[in-house]
C-alpha cells in the first residue's frame, strides 16, 4: 500500500510540479568564486535563461575544491528543476584524477552553451618572451617554474599536457578559479597559469604575457598571439561549459529548460556577452550533449592516464 | 582619480543611489542609536534588502549604515549615559557629564560634528591610499598573506577581555569551523560525521549572523527592564551655535589629526574594531592633554576624540577590504559577503577591475557624512522616542530579518540551520564569558590561513621564506610583539580592573 501510495505520489508530483514551474526561484550553482571565468559566462546568461524560462534566476557561487565543493551541492539538491548546476570540463578531469566521487553521470545534462580556448599565459616577471623561451628555461631547471591550478581541473590538464608534449616539468600550486590566478601571476607569486583571451587587455597593458593559444588557427580577436602549434608543441584545448540538472529532475522540466536554455542561448545579446569573453557560442541540444559528454568523459579518462594522473 | 571620484560624486547623487544612501545612513543612525543593536546587526539586517537592488546600490546603502552607526551611538552616549554602540563607550566618559551639566546640545553636536571632520580625514585617506595600498597587496604572495592573517589573528589576544585562555579557546573554536568540509585543495573531507550538509563546509556569513545577531538579541531579551526609559528633563534644548561647536573642534588641528590617525590605524588592521579606537584615541588626547585630569569631566576634548576616531575608523576598514580584501571587522566582513553575492571579487584588483563600484563607495562614504549630520540635525530628539520603542517590538523584528537575511543569501535553508546552531553556541559562549570577537576572527580567517600555507609550500617547501621574505617576516614580527604587548597588557588591567574595551563586533 505504501509503495503504491509513493507510486501515485511520484507519478503525479512532476505534474503538480511542472504546472507552475518555476514558481519561485531557481538557483544556478556556479562552483567556482565570482568573478572567475565560469563566473563571467553565466552572469550574462542567467538573466537570459530568467527570460525565457519565465522565472527569477539566481547564481550561487559555491567555490572550492576545485570546484567539486559546488559539484556535490547540486548533486544532493531536490531534482525539482529548482537547483541548476553550471558546469564545465573539470567534472569529468576531477573525476578521473579522484578529486571528487561526483560525475557527470550524476547529472542530467540540458544544454551545451560556450567553448573557451585556453591560452598559456606567463607572469610579466618571467623573461620569456616565447613558448621557446620557457621550453628551454624549463629544460634547465625542470620542477622548478611554477603553475598556478585548480588541481585535477582544466586548469591542471592544460598545462599538463604541454609539459608532456614538451618532455619537461613543471611545479603545480593550487589556486582555484581564474581571478585568483590573476592576483597571483600579476604578482609573479607563479610563473605560469592558463586563462584565455578575457586577459587580453591585461596583456596590452604589458601586465601579462600571452605564450600561445591552444585552437588550429589563431584568433581573429587576437592576431598577434601565436598557436602552441605553430610554436612546435602540438596541443589543442578548450574548456567547453554547459548547464546540467540533479538526476532525477522531470522530463517535463529539462525540457522546459532545454528549450529556454536554447533560446537564451541564440539571443544575440549571449553572443555579445561571450565575445567579451573570449568564448564561442557552442550550442548543443540535450541529446547531443549527452553523447558529446560520454566521448569527452572517455578522453579525459585517457588524458590523464596519459598525463599519470589516474586515480581510478 | 580626481576626475574619476568627480564622476563618482555625480553619479551617486542620482536619486537612484542617494535613496539606498540616505535610507541606509538612517538605518544605521538609528541602529546605532539603540542600546542593544550593534553597527554589524544593523548591516546584517539590512543585508537582504540589497540583493534586489544593482552592486553599488546596495554597497551605497551598507556604507551609510556603517557611518551612520558610527555615529548614531554617540546620541544615546550623550543624552543617556548608554552607548547605543561599543565604539561609542568613551563618548559616554565625557559627553554624558557635559550634557547633564546642563550642556546637551553641545555636547550632542560635539560629537557630531567631530564625527563628521574624523569621518572626512577618513575619506581623504581612504580614497589617497587604497590605490597604492592595493598595489602593494598585489606583490603580497602567499607567505605574506599568511603572516597578515597570523598578525590579525594575534590581535585576538588583545580582544579578549576578561580571561586570555577564554579568549584564546573561542579563537580556537572559530578555526575549528573553518575546518569543516571539504578541505580547500584536494577535496578531502573532514570532520564531517558523514552528516552530508557539513560536507559542503560551513559559510561564515550565516555564522556570523548567528553569533552577533542571534545570540546578542538573545542576551538583550533576558536582560530586565528598559534602562532607556529615563527621563530626559535636561535635554529640553539641543539647540546650540554650529560657528562655535565647529570651532572648537578645528581650534584643536592636532588632537583632530591625531585621534583621527589613531583611528584609521585601528581600522586599517584586520580585527580591530571601533571601540578600540575610540578607547584608544580617548586614552591619547589624554596622555596629550595639558589638563589631563580634567577628563571625565566633561570637556569637549573626550567627546572629539572617541567620536573623531571611530569614524575615521570607518574609513581605515574600507581600505582594508577594498585593497587587500580583507574584512577588517564583522561590518565589512557583511561588505565583503554583499560583494561577492553581487558577483565581485574583492581584492588587489578590485579597484582596477570595477572602478565604478570602488569610487562609488568613496563618494557614498564621502556623501554619508553630510547625510549623517543632516539625519542628526532633523532627528536628534526623535531618536530618543525611538530608542524608548519597547524591546518586545524591536527584537522579534530583528530575528526575523536575520533569518531572512541567512535563508537569501544561497536560497538554502541550509543556512538558516547555520544560523541557529551558532546562535545557540554564541548565546552559550556569551552565558559562560566566552569573547565573541576572536571566535569570528577565527571563522574569517581561518580558511585563508590554511590556503595560504598551502600554497607557499607547494610554491617552495623552504619554511623559512616566511620569516626571510622581508614583509612576511616584519608582519610576523609584528605579530609576536602584539602578542607580548596584549600579555603585559593584561597583566595590567587584571590589576587594576576597569572598563575594558569591549570589542564592538
Amino acid at each position: 500500500m505504501k509503495k503504491l501510495i509513493a507510486g501515485l505520489v511520484a507519478a503525479v508530483l512532476p505534474l503538480a510540479a511542472t504546472a507552475a514551474y518555476p514558481d519561485r526561484p531557481v538557483k544556478l550553482i556556479v562552483p567556482w568564486a565570482a568573478g572567475g571565468d565560469t563566473d563571467n559566462i553565466f552572469r550574462p546568461f542567467a538573466p537570459l535563461l530568467q527570460k525565457h524560462l519565465g522565472g527569477t534566476v539566481v547564481i550561487a557561487n559555491i567555490g572550492g575544491a576545485s570546484g567539486t565543493k559546488g559539484a556535490k551541492e547540486a548533486k544532493d539538491s531536490p531534482a525539482d528543476g529548482y537547483t541548476l548546476y553550471a558546469v564545465h570540463d573539470y567534472i569529468h578531469s576531477t573525476y578521473w584524477t579522484g578529486v571528487a566521487d561526483v560525475n557527470y553521470t550524476d547529472f542530467e545534462p540540458i544544454c551545451m552553451l560556450s567553448s573557451t580556448a585556453s591560452v598559456l599565459t606567463a607572469s610579466p616577471k618571467t623573461p620569456w618572451h616565447s613558448l621557446k623561451d620557457l621550453i628551454a628555461d624549463a629544460k634547465k631547471r625542470p620542477g622548478q617554474i611554477t603553475v598556478g591550478a585548480t588541481l585535477g581541473s582544466t586548469s591542471h590538464f592544460f598545462p599538463a599536457l604541454i609539459e608532456k608534449t614538451a618532455g619537461v616539468k613543471f611545479k603545480y600550486v593550487s589556486y582555484e578559479g581564474l581571478a585568483p590566478r590573476m592576483n597571483a601571476i600579476l604578482g609573479g607569486h607563479v610563473d605560469l597559469t592558463d586563462s584565455n583571451l578575457t586577459q587580453k587587455g591585461k596583456v596590452e597593458a604589458g601586465q601579462l604575457k600571452f605564450l600561445g593559444i591552444a585552437t588550429e588557427k589563431r584568433n581573429p580577436e587576437m592576431k598577434d598571439v601565436p598557436t602552441l602549434k605553430e610554436q612546435g608543441i602540438n596541443v589543442v584545448y578548450d574548456v567547453n561549459r554547459g548547464l546540467m540538472a540533479p538526476k532525477g529532475t522531470p522530463a517535463a522540466i529539462l525540457g522546459k529548460l532545454e528549450s529556454s536554455c536554447q533560446a537564451a542561448a541564440k539571443e544575440p545579446e549571449f553572443a555579445k556577452a561571450m565575445k567579451l569573453q573570449g568564448t564561442d557560442v557552442r550550442y548543443m541540444e540535450r541529446k547531443q550533449y549527452v553523447s558529446w559528454l560520454k566521448k569527452n568523459d572517455r578522453l579525459n579518462q585517457d588524458l590523464a592516464k596519459d598525463l599519470g594522473l589516474l586515480k581510478r | 582619480m580626481y576626475e574619476l571620484l568627480g564622476e563618482a560624486v555625480a553619479n551617486i547623487v542620482q536619486l537612484k543611489y542617494l535613496v539606498p544612501l540616505f535610507l541606509g545612513t538612517l538605518a544605521g543612525v538609528i541602529g546605532g542609536a539603540l542600546p542593544g543593536v550593534t553597527i554589524t546587526m544593523t548591516i546584517i539586517v539590512v543585508l537582504p534588502f540589497t540583493f534586489g537592488l544593482d552592486p553599488l546600490q546596495g554597497l551605497a546603502a551598507m556604507t551609510g549604515v556603517y557611518v551612520g552607526g558610527s555615529a548614531g551611538g554617540l546620541v544615546t552616549a550623550v543624552l543617556l549615559g548608554i552607548p547605543g554602540t561599543p565604539s561609542a563607550i568613551a563618548t559616554t566618559f565625557d559627553g554624558h557629564p557635559m550634557a547633564k551639566k546642563g550642556e546637551p546640545g553641545r555636547a550632542l553636536w560635539l560629537g557630531i560634528w567631530a564625527s563628521f571632520f574624523g569621518g572626512l580625514l577618513g575619506a581623504i585617506f581612504l580614497i589617497g591610499a587604497t590605490g597604492p595600498l592595493a598595489s602593494i597587496a598585489l606583490e603580497f604572495g602567499p607567505w605574506e598573506f599568511f603572516s597578515l592573517f597570523v598578525l590579525a589573528l594575534s590581535m585576538v589576544a588583545g580582544l579578549v577581555e576578561a580571561s586570555l585562555l577564554k579568549g584564546l579557546i573561542a579563537g580556537a573554536l572559530g578555526l575549528i569551523v573553518t575546518v569543516l568540509g571539504a578541505d580547500p585543495v584536494m577535496g578531502q573531507e573532514r570532520l564531517t560525521l558523514g552528516i552530508p550538509f557539513i560536507k559542503g563546509g560551513i559559510d561564515f556569513l550565516p555564522v556570523l549572523i548567528g553569533v552577533f545577531a542571534f545570540a546578542q538579541v538573545m542576551g538583550e531579551i533576558e536582560r530586565p527592564g528598559s534602562e532607556v526609559a529615563k527621563s530626559l528633563g535636561y535635554a529640553k534644548s539641543l539647540a546650540v551655535s554650529h560657528a562655535k561647536v565647529v570651532w572648537e573642534i578645528l581650534s584643536r588641528p592636532f588632537q583632530l589629526l591625531w585621534v583621527a590617525f589613531i583611528g584609521l590605524l585601528i581600522g586599517v588592521l584586520p580585527a580591530i574594531g571601533g571601540s578600540a579606537a575610540s578607547m584608544m584615541a580617548y586614552d591619547q588626547a589624554k596622555k596629550f592633554s595639558r589638563r589631563p585630569e580634567r577628563f571625565g569631566s566633561g570637556i569637549p576634548e573626550g567627546i572629539i576624540a572617541s567620536e573623531a576616531s571611530n569614524n575615521a575608523n570607518v574609513g581605515g576598514s574600507l581600505v582594508t577590504i577594498m585593497a587587500f580584501g580583507i574584512p577588517g571587522d564583522a561590518v565589512t566582513a557583511v561588505m565583503l559577503g554583499a560583494l561577492t553575492i553581487h558577483g565581485i571579487q574583492s581584492g588587489p584588483l578590485f579597484i582596477s577591475q570595477h572602478p565604478k563600484i570602488a569610487y562609488g563607495i568613496f563618494a557614498a562614504y564621502l556623501l554619508a557624512h553630510p547625510l549623517m549630520v543632516l539625519i542628526l540635525a532633523v532627528g536628534a530628539r526623535w531618536m530618543l522616542r525611538i530608542v524608548s520603542v519597547p524591546k518586545a517590538a524591536l527584537f522579534p523584528i530583528v530575528l526575523v530579518l536575520c533569518v531572512v537575511g541567512a535563508y537569501a543569501l544561497n536560497n538554502t535553508m541550509g543556512n538558516v540551520y547555520v544560523l541557529l546552531a551558532f546562535g545557540v553556541l554564541g548565546y552559550l559562549m556569551v552565558k559562560f564569558g566566552f569573547p565573541l570577537a576572536p571566535f569570528i576572527l577565527g571563522v574569517i580567517l581561518g580558511d585563508q590561513i590554511e590556503i595560504n600555507l598551502v600554497r607557499s609550500i607547494m610554491t617552495d617547501a623552504n619554511l623559512w621564506l616566511f620569516v626571510t621574505r622581508p614583509i612576511s617576516g616584519l608582519l610576523l614580527a609584528a605579530s609576536v610583539v602584539s602578542l607580548v604587548a596584549a600579555m603585559w597588557q593584561h597583566r595590567r588591567t587584571q590589576k587594576k580592573i576597569d572598563a575594558a574595551v569591549e570589542a564592538d563586533f
